[in-house]
């Protein structure tokens, strides 16, 4: 009996003094940058072990390309070409649609909009932690990838940068409950901030008051205030607006368009004010 | 030796389990994955308490926190914590049998579960309560096959 005894108070003993390391971590990580470096070690650590994590989604990938049918990859070989070719067309107008609004910016004496590039990315890592939205990608210092750069896919905003090493990267998705964004209403240019929700498939805007202009159905773009995230890129589409009485402000609920859990090919976003537009590929 | 080769198997189940950690899924079944590293530091403490023990356990949940992108020291404090709980049942708990364990860990799981949502709430973070029925219910139905693959790398030994 003494020696449960002896053990239970060594058992505490060893318990407070981890305690207190852990709290003393804790105050460390609040108040100073001191264990940045820690997290960067950890990540590089196991860095090798997101490549075998992938390999069943790989498979996966693998299996359903090698299973498609002839007439299904011609059809949709077809279906690309016939779009590409509407792309195209739609391209040429946009371009003499682009060049004209330069012209008329000039005339109103207005800073001319600048013409952002991209480069490809592919997901590499998503986070452990489903409380915490990051992603890793496979670009890095070497490719001219910095941090706070916007982070697309091929529907809309996913995030930005917030951490570089040399061959990859961190991005903190926009549905990160720590993520603000500034966006604007498409149809009527109503400014707010579309906030993470720690849902994959939400948003939340904030600050919109019950007299305001906004409908279901709105769509959002970054407004390209804060100066992180350029103008005009789809955030999303407003899916519920619930007006509670009391409240100041309404609870709106947002469907990002980027398919943020799905996306694997990504587009990091460059514009003229990174001075990296050789970066293109 | 045996020792070695324990040290071994511990460290191969770890990476095991972060590479768990890091698998990619989609939908519901990322917030309902277990906390595999936890399982299997639970596993060994119980399994190997003169070996692995609160020191190891809170070594590895500060690799969670660093790891999980948290606060290091939250995971820290319930690995170090389970471990203490399962040192103090370890010499009995080996003479249990698979259901009676299951349902020691069951337990366990849970009180760890609402821990964690408690300091997330603290924190004024998104707790994430409304998934953790299925989050504990998927760790448990886990639990046995992480608890017979250590017992066959760890047989019969204290």
């Amino acid at each position: 009996m003494a020696n449960v005894f002896n053990k239970s108070s060594s058992l505490l003993r060893k318990f407070l003094v981890v305690s207190l390391l852990a709290v003393l971590l804790m105050i460390i990580d609040s108040f100073t940058p001191w264990l940045k470096p820690a997290y960067s070690a950890a990540d590089n650590l196991v860095r090798p072990l997101y490549w075998i994590a992938n390999i069943p989604l790989r498979v996966q990938e693998w299996s359903a390309n090698s299973v498609t049918p002839r007439s299904e990859i011609e059809s949709d070989n077809l279906r690309l070409t016939k779009e590409s070719l509407i792309y195209h067309g739609q391209l040429q107008r946009m371009s003499d649609l682009a060049a004209e609004n330069m012209r008329l910016r000039r005339l109103l004496n207005a800073t001319e909009l600048v013409q952002d590039s991209v480069l490809v990315t592919e997901v590499i890592g998503v986070s452990a932690n489903p409380l915490r939205h990051t992603l890793t990608i496979d670009r890095g210092t070497a490719d001219g990838v910095f941090v706070g750069q916007p982070l697309l896919d091929a529907e809309g905003l996913m995030g930005q940068i917030i951490e570089v090493h040399k061959r990859h990267s961190t991005a903190l998705l926009i549905t990160d409950s720590s993520h603000a964004l500034p966006v604007q209403v498409l149809r009527n240019g109503l400014r707010s901030i579309a906030e993470g929700s720690a849902d994959y498939n939400r948003l939340n805007l904030k600050f919109v008051s019950p007299t305001a202009d906004i409908r279901e159905g709105d769509k959002l773009v970054s407004s390209g205030l804060g100066g992180l995230y350029p103008a005009g890129y789809p955030v999303g589409t407003v899916l519920s607006i619930v007006t509670k009485p009391g409240d100041n402000f309404l609870e709106i609920d947002i469907d990002p368009s980027a398919e943020i859990d799905r996306s694997r090919h990504l587009l990091l976003l460059y514009t003229s004010r990174d001075n990296t537009a050789d970066a293109v590929e | 030796m045996q020792s070695d080769n324990r040290g071994i198997s511990v460290c191969l189940t770890l990476i095991l389990a972060v590479v768990l950690t890091l698998m990619p899924l989609s939908g519901d079944w990322i917030v309902w994955k277990p906390n595999f590293l936890l399982l299997v530091v639970m596993a060994w403490v119980m399994r190997w308490p003169n070996g692995v023990g609160i020191f190891f356990a809170a070594s590895v949940g500060l690799f969670a926190d660093f790891l999980l992108r948290m606060s290091p020291g939250h995971s820290m404090i319930v690995f170090a914590l389970c471990a203490g709980a399962l040192s103090l049942v370890s010499r009995w708990a080996k003479y249990l049998s698979m259901l009676q364990r299951t349902l020691l860990m069951a337990l366990i799981i849970t009180l760890v579960a609402v821990l964690e949502a408690s300091i997330f709430i603290v924190y004024g973070l998104p707790s994430g309560i409304e998934h953790l029925p299925m989050k504990i219910l998927l760790s448990i139905m886990v639990w046995p096959f992480i608890d017979l693959s250590v017992a066959r790398l760890q047989p019969n030994r204290g």
